[in-house]
């Protein structure tokens, strides 16, 4: 089965005021497979945006090719299974948000009842169905990218294509969207999504893709980089020695010691060390790794 | 900033209403220039609303013209074009040439045979008030009276206004019509005291329509003395002509009183100011004219009761 | 059928926001002081004005709803552009044509609906002057609509390759100065060099013929009857080329370009 994204050797190029031209992405390659959930990592100016804006038809490619579903993505036939959230959520100040949804999905070649029905049903879903009749200018930020998320989902897409998908929502928005998203994946859609939020990234995603400087750096199944990330401590008093698994030990109050392990095993055999020995265990912690530390230490190790 | 703000509200609010024009009349308008015509040029610079009616009533006097012909368009010959022996369309009724000579106009929009457009040249002329207009003849120029009205009101220092009008309505030809003339020319001429041409038409219309010597030597006395106000080259150019025309008439006044020396020296002030002027020179050079003396009072000129009877002049609406 | 319904989506919301957006009251003030106008002479009991009531409603008339048109449409694909409304327009399954040709029927809607507003408007104030109704003005009317299509789609064309004040800027003198433009070639051509004739042709050829769709000296002046259906028809097909040409021009710029 194809996949929902194929980009082979993608090359976007940009030409500049002194006319020069400016390689945003150079030479990109990765695939999304249908019904994963991908988050599309990197920093300001790595060419995340330009990478989405290819594979929505915005940009033409210099060189390379980028697929949706097999179809180039130039073609309305690519973008006819697309939902897209854009990064800023800008839609006609004038109109409202139904009669926005309702001229989106007609677009899309919706109509009719059925159309306005579907859109009136995004917009509860998202929770503007008390404000659908309000012009978009008088709605705020965050009501703004709720009708961004619902305009994405019109047609019950295949791949939704989100471009920092939460930003503008509070705590309580983002945790309906989140249960959203999840919902949508439980249904089989794609999701591809660029993010700063690591911790949603976390939540959701099963792939993340860290790109930088036009180019793809890291490629990671999350359960996998989460365990290792993964930091386990244990206290325990009797000054058992750890020589051989770890050089992290910190003395605490009294006689007791903390000692850190990258891996579970070494605290395994710590623990055992203490048992047999004459010391006592006193907590052991697994302790969540930082996403967030490990993508800055992966920039920096690829700049 | 704050103070500087309503400050600059106020002038450019002044400047629109005119307010206070007199007192930078006197730079804009210095003692001793010839203010007839000019008036109507200073005082459009002193504000915006007088920029405004000079541009309105130059735009009537330009429709004027073209509801004479119709709503066709036409256009002087170029130098070029005259050089190269090309002919206006010329009318059939130039008789009117006073108002109005297209000797040496042509339209706007080329005949077939001149047009290099093709398709877009026929329907050009198909979409436009366009005809062949060789030895047109005229629409009723009292159709663009109302403008004369309108532009009068508007600008009423726009003289061709108050002049041509008055030509305009004594094309009537009866009694009523002379009246009406006479009363837009005094009209004008209290807006503008020392306008030359509008005391000429007036003289002119004494003349020639009303058969009142007396008046027209008043005023045409009135354009002379105002001509001596002033030095010819600070008088504008139509505004010369205008004085020309009034010492020719003065002179013809004269000569029909039989005040010979009154009417010699009106030609040769005339001709001290204009030398070489064929007519004022013809009339110098000619054995004095024997006539009986004219009554040097007419009865004042009153509107007479409309006689329907009465033939008005002649009609040239267009028909297409 | 598909096509149809996305161009109409798209010109209903061009019409929506206009007219939401309140630029429409300025028509209705234009209008207001035109009957004003009217009124203001109607009461100086100027009798005998009608033809210069009639030209006077066709200049305004003309000038009006060609710079409504001008100012409409130069405007709408850069503020979509800028304020980034484009991205879930060209995100949908809709070809860039279609995107333009939406936007392109949307701006004449617009204008039409102002040029009727206008007209009626008017219609009112040659009332108070007692001008009767002539099938001139009718043609007139619909030349005019035909005009503003070639109106708004060289505006179109020259908004995507400028900044929206210069393409403002360049569509006035284009619009109002083709008239001038015509007149000067034709005095050039019969003057200059027998090489330069084709040249004058071709830029009289690429050069919008507005003044062609302006049938007001014919309904301002008396006697002109109504054009022959050849013309009307003639303007029709020049108008279908030459927007055509202008939307091709305009997708040929738009379709690859980077947003």
């Amino acid at each position: 089965m194809q996949p929902a994204v194929q980009i082979s050797d993608l090359v976007v190029t940009y030409r500049q005021k002194n006319g020069q031209k400016c390689e945003a992405v150079k030479g990109l390659s990765f695939e999304v497979r249908r019904g994963e959930v991908v988050g599309f990592l990197g920093p300001n100016g790595a060419g995340k945006s330009s990478t989405l804006k290819a594979l929505m038809g915005f940009v033409k490619p210099e060189a390379g090719e980028c697929l949706v579903f097999g179809e180039t993505s130039w073609t309305e036939a690519s973008r006819q299974r697309i939902g897209y959230l854009p990064e800023v959520a800008m839609y006609y100040p004038f109109l409202t948000p139904l009669e926005t949804l309702c001229l989106y999905g007609e677009l899309q070649g919706l109509s009719g009842k059925s159309l306005k029905s579907e859109a009136k049903n995004l917009l509860e879903l998202v929770g503007l169905d008390a404000n659908m009749r309000k012009q978009n200018r008088q709605l705020s930020k965050g009501m703004l990218q709720r009708v961004g998320i619902a305009q994405s989902l019109l047609g019950d897409p295949e791949l939704l294509v989100l471009d920092e998908v939460t930003s503008g929502l509070d705590p309580v928005g983002r945790k309906e969207l989140r249960n959203l998203l999840k919902e949508k994946q439980r249904g089989g859609t794609t999701l591809f999504f660029s993010s700063h939020e690591l911790a949603e990234v976390e939540m959701l995603c099963d792939r993340i893709l860290l790109i930088h400087e036009g180019h793809l750096i890291e490629e990671r199944e999350v359960p996998s980089l989460k365990e290792e990330l993964r930091q386990y401590e244990l206290c325990y008093t009797g000054g058992i020695s750890m020589v051989g698994l770890t050089e992290d030990l910190t003395l605490t109050d009294g006689d007791s010691v903390r000692a850190r392990f990258e891996f579970k095993e070494d605290l395994l055999q710590a623990m055992e060390r203490v048992n047999q020995g004459s010391g006592k265990i006193l907590d052991v912690v697994a302790q969540e790794g930082s996403l967030e530390d490990y993508f800055v230490t992966a920039i920096a190790e690829a700049a | 900033m704050k103070v500087w703000f309503p400050v600059t509200i106020i002038c450019a609010l002044a400047a629109v209403s005119g307010f206070n024009v007199s007192d930078v009349k006197d730079q804009v308008h210095p003692k001793g220039r010839y203010s007839g015509l000019d008036a109507h040029e200073t005082h459009a610079s002193a504000s915006l609303l007088g920029q405004f009616r000079t541009n309105i009533s130059g735009w009537l006097w330009v429709r004027a013209d073209l509801y004479l012909h119709n709503g066709v368009t036409m256009r002087p010959l170029s130098e070029q074009e005259v050089l190269n022996g090309r002919k206006g369309v010329g009318s059939s009724d130039n008789a009117d040439n006073q108002l109005h000579d297209d000797s040496k106009v042509v339209t706007v929009i080329p005949s077939a045979e001149r047009d290099f457009r093709g398709i877009f040249g026929d329907l050009d002329r198909a979409t436009k008030a366009y005809q062949d207009m060789t030895g047109h003849s005229h629409n009723n120029p009292k159709q663009s009276l109302p403008l004369f009205r309108l532009m009068t009101w508007l600008d009423p220092n726009f003289i061709p206004g108050w002049t041509t009008g008055a030509a305009v309505l004594a094309m009537g030809k009866d009694r009523n019509s002379y009246f009406e003339a006479v009363k837009l020319l005094n009209e004008g001429l209290e807006k503008n005291p020392d306008s030359i041409s509008i005391l000429d038409q007036l003289g002119f219309t004494y003349i020639a329509r009303v058969r009142d010597l007396a008046s027209a030597e008043k005023v045409l006395e009135r354009a002379r003395a105002t001509g001596k106000r002033y030095e010819l080259q600070d008088i504008p150019a139509d505004e010369q002509e205008s004085l020309l025309s009034a010492y020719r008439w003065l002179a013809l006044v004269y000569r029909q009183y039989g005040k010979l020396d009154l009417q010699y020296a009106v030609m040769r002030e005339g001709l001290e100011l204009f030398p070489g002027d064929a007519v004022l020179e013809r009339m110098l050079n000619a054995p004095p004219l024997v006539l009986a003396p004219q009554k040097e009072r007419q009865e004042e000129v009153r509107p007479e009761e409309p006689d329907h009877s009465h033939e008005h002049g002649h009609d040239h609406d267009h028909a297409h | 059928m598909k096509k149809l319904q996305i161009w109409k989506a798209l010109a209903r919301g061009v019409i929506l926001e206009t007219v939401r957006r309140k630029d429409l009251w300025v028509v209705a003030i234009l209008g207001f002081l035109i009957i004003l106008s009217a009124g203001a002479l109607g009461f100086f009991g100027m009798k005998g004005l009608e033809s210069f009531a009639k030209d006077l409603a066709a200049t305004v008339l003309g000038g009006m709803s060609s710079v409504l048109a001008i100012v409409i449409t130069s405007r709408m694909m850069p503020d979509e552009i800028k304020n980034r409304t484009l991205y879930p327009l060209i995100a949908r399954p809709i070809s860039r044509f279609d995107l333009l040709f939406g936007k392109l029927i949307g701006a004449v809607a617009v204008s039409w609906i102002s040029f009727a507003i206008l007209c009626a408007l008017t219609a009112v104030a040659l009332s108070i002057f007692s001008v009767p109704f002539e099938p001139i003005m009718s043609q007139y009317v619909l030349a005019r609509m035909m005009g503003l299509v070639v109106v708004c789609s060289v505006t179109l064309l020259l908004s995507l390759v400028m900044t929206p004040s210069a393409a403002t800027t360049m569509s006035f003198v284009i619009i109002f100065g083709s008239g001038m433009i015509t007149q000067g070639l034709l005095l050039a051509y019969e003057g200059g060099q027998t090489g330069m004739q084709p040249l004058f042709k071709l830029i009289n050829a690429i050069t919008p013929q507005v003044g062609l769709f302006d049938l007001g000296s014919r309904a301002a002046n008396t006697n002109w009857g109504p054009v022959p259906a050849w013309v009307m028809g003639s303007l029709a097909l020049y108008m279908v080329l030459y927007s055509a040409a202008m939307l091709s021009l305009s997708w040929v710029k738009f379709r690859n370009q980077a947003v």
